[in-house]
């Protein structure tokens, strides 16, 4: 393993959550409470503990206008679907409260089957229609593979940006005002450390990468940048609400229901519907970058009081991985999809990492963009 | 094991997963290896891939495909597309490949099938005829390759083929591929008619009920595509398959 930070650094965990001195800027008060769970909590409270005749409220306001909203219309709303827990719970409690989704899905070549059953369970028994947007797979193999050759950490910036997209395409090609989401506070709200991923929405570069690696264009990639996320954000009102912040979100109870009523098989980990996130974190992540992710996972959960802090502890032993053979598995797996051999991923492993911003981004843009619209919004978060 | 095989019928155009409707359009629907590997732990009976730009494209199986196919399959894997000679088969089940689907190849020279059914034995010899109705509902052979229907009663054609040594028929009726409209029952009775082999429906397949009214007309077996990797009125890929016990139950019903 790779220190993520510095090498003189003496290891510390901290003592409310699990967080430690994998993440770089990591800081500890005098009772050794780090400042991950302490920003989390200051920041995600009044959401995790509103109170709830007012979430309530809040909830029943917003329901309101997403249907005042969709009248007349096929569809009142998107809800992007992945097979996991956060985005099923999304579309039960969308259906519950009577509103009209539309269910739609990104294929990237990775889906489990787990996944597809998840889904194919959740749209039958809620009756909810759904889109598939399937990325030629041999275009998505040659991305990552500039990926991988670009040494970057977040190859999911791949899935993740077209998601984003093809959430944004729908949403207009429908006219709909609301794209709700499975992203919460209460279960991943807790700031990713720096360093261990990338700006979901740096289109410049996944195109500069992939025309690093000789690709001319993005032909059934559907990419978005910053650009295109202003122009549906704020030109075409398309809005990304994190809908579970309105609800009271428990990760457990949701997984209960939809076990017990929509034939939902769960993960061991977060993020395992797709074979490849599985490997991704799982293998790539802590081997070739230092970086576990399953901390920053189970300190939210235990900062929001889903779980205890020795539970967390427990979650963190071992290999990030349900079994050794399940590596293994996925391993092959991953060499026979990527083409590759035993020896390119060693290789691949070995060679030290290279920061996204050694590439063209337009992360500066971004970050100039969020400054002025606090400037001129205060106190109200770009998400 | 069932009385009655349900097959996932999987179209290959060069490296990918399509999915066509009426053989026209082909819409990509992902990546085999994945699809091949989703369909794994379905724990699906057996497997169909077809490649449908072989013959017209006047080459031979992709080989190098075909075998990664093969060794990711956990079930019995029948090809298709672009087998002219006995040699051709003959690399194909050495790379793992269950049985060969012959169609062009079997209609210009059915002595072929006999050549094969001897080396291979029929059981692993699958004879395909695309049938296709025309504007008088008149059901006529149907050839892919050029578009066109072929002169002949079907029916004629069938019975040489498998005189000539094929274990099993496919018939594919051209006007429900991917429509999930139902198959086409009166054509698998007439197929059904005088045959001593299995009889593999498909085409227009969109239901549990689908698939037991054409073994109820006489299928041995269907096949399906869309019906496996469409969901909804959007054509949304999400690749499904019936549970073991609802397939158990549908062929227990009266049967």
């Amino acid at each position: 393993m790779k220190p993520n930070s510095n090498e003189e650094r003496a290891y510390q965990q901290c003592t409310r959550c699990v967080m430690d001195t994998t993440a770089s800027d990591i800081t500890f008060d005098e009772q050794g409470v780090c400042n991950y769970c302490t920003e989390f909590l200051e920041r995600s409270s009044h959401i995790i503990h509103e109170d709830p005749v007012q979430k309530e409220a809040r909830l029943n306001a917003l329901v309101s206008k997403i249907k005042e909203a969709g009248r007349g219309k096929p569809y009142d709303c998107i809800v992007g679907v992945s097979g996991g827990v956060d985005s099923s719970w999304t579309l039960v409690e969308v259906k519950r409260l009577g509103l009209r989704p539309l269910a739609v899905h990104m294929d990237n070549g990775w889906n489990s089957e787990l996944a597809q059953n998840n889904i194919a369970n959740l749209v039958n028994t809620l009756g909810v229609d759904l889109y598939t947007h399937v990325i030629d797979w041999e275009e998505y193999r040659a991305l990552m593979q500039a990926f991988f050759d670009a040494d970057v950490i977040d190859i999911e910036l791949l899935y993740d940006n077209a998601m984003l997209a093809v959430n944004y395409q729908q949403a207009n090609k429908y006219g709909l005002k609301y794209i709700l989401a499975g992203t919460n506070q209460a279960t991943e709200g807790m700031r990713m450390p720096p360093g261990w991923n990338w700006l979901k929405y740096d289109k410049k570069n996944i195109v500069a990468l992939a025309r690093r690696n000789g690709i001319k264009s993005l032909d059934t990639f559907p990419a978005i940048g910053i650009f295109g996320y202003i122009y549906y954000q704020y030109f075409r009102r398309n809005r990304w609400l994190s809908f579970l912040d309105y609800l009271p979100y428990n990760k457990f109870y949701a997984l209960n229901e939809l076990e017990t009523n929509y034939g939902y098989k769960r993960y061991p980990f977060k993020h395992y519907e797709s074979i490849f996130t599985r490997f991704y974190q799982g293998y790539i992540l802590p081997r070739k970058f230092g970086v576990d992710k399953r901390k920053l996972h189970l300190a939210t959960l235990v900062a929001s009081n889903q779980m205890t802090r020795d539970e967390a502890i427990k979650g963190l032993e071992g290999i990030p991985y349900p079994t050794q053979q399940g590596i293994e598995a996925d391993l092959n797996y991953f060499l026979k999809k990527m083409h590759w051999t035993r020896q390119q991923l060693d290789e691949y492993i070995a060679r030290p990492s290279i920061s996204h911003s050694a590439y063209p981004s337009e992360k500066a843009t971004w970050e100039i963009f969020v400054n002025i619209y606090r400037s001129i919004v205060k106190g109200r978060y770009v998400h | 094991m069932l009385k009655h095989r349900v097959i996932p019928a999987l179209l290959l155009k060069n490296a990918g997963l399509v999915k066509t409707l009426q053989f026209k359009n082909p819409k990509y629907v992902g990546d085999p290896i994945n699809a091949i590997r989703i369909f794994n732990d379905k724990e699906v009976d057996e497997l169909m891939v077809l490649d449908i730009t072989a013959s017209k494209e006047q080459r031979e199986p992709n080989y190098a495909l075909i075998e990664q196919f093969a060794g990711e399959c956990f079930m019995p894997l029948a090809y298709g597309g672009g087998i002219k000679t006995v040699a051709q088969a003959q690399q194909l089940f050495s790379l793992g490949v269950e049985k060969v689907c012959i169609q062009s190849a079997a209609l210009d020279n059915p002595r072929l099938v006999t050549e094969l059914a001897e080396q291979f034995g029929s059981q692993s010899i699958i004879v395909s005829l695309d049938i296709k109705r025309n504007w008088l509902g008149k059901a006529q052979l149907y050839n892919a390759t050029t578009g066109k229907t072929l002169a002949g009663v079907w029916q004629t054609q069938l019975q040489a083929l498998v005189a000539a040594g094929a274990g099993e028929v496919l018939l594919n009726a051209v006007d429900k591929d991917g429509t999930l409209s139902g198959s086409d029952l009166e054509l698998i009775r007439q197929a059904r008619e005088h045959l001593e082999v299995p009889l593999v429906a498909v085409g227009g397949i969109s239901s549990l009920s689908d698939i037991k009214a054409a073994v109820d007309a006489g299928a041995s077996a269907v096949a399906a595509g869309a019906f496996f990797v469409f969901h909804g009125p959007h054509r949304a890929v999400l690749i499904t398959y019936p549970k073991y016990h609802e397939l158990e139950n549908l062929f227990k019903a009266n049967t």
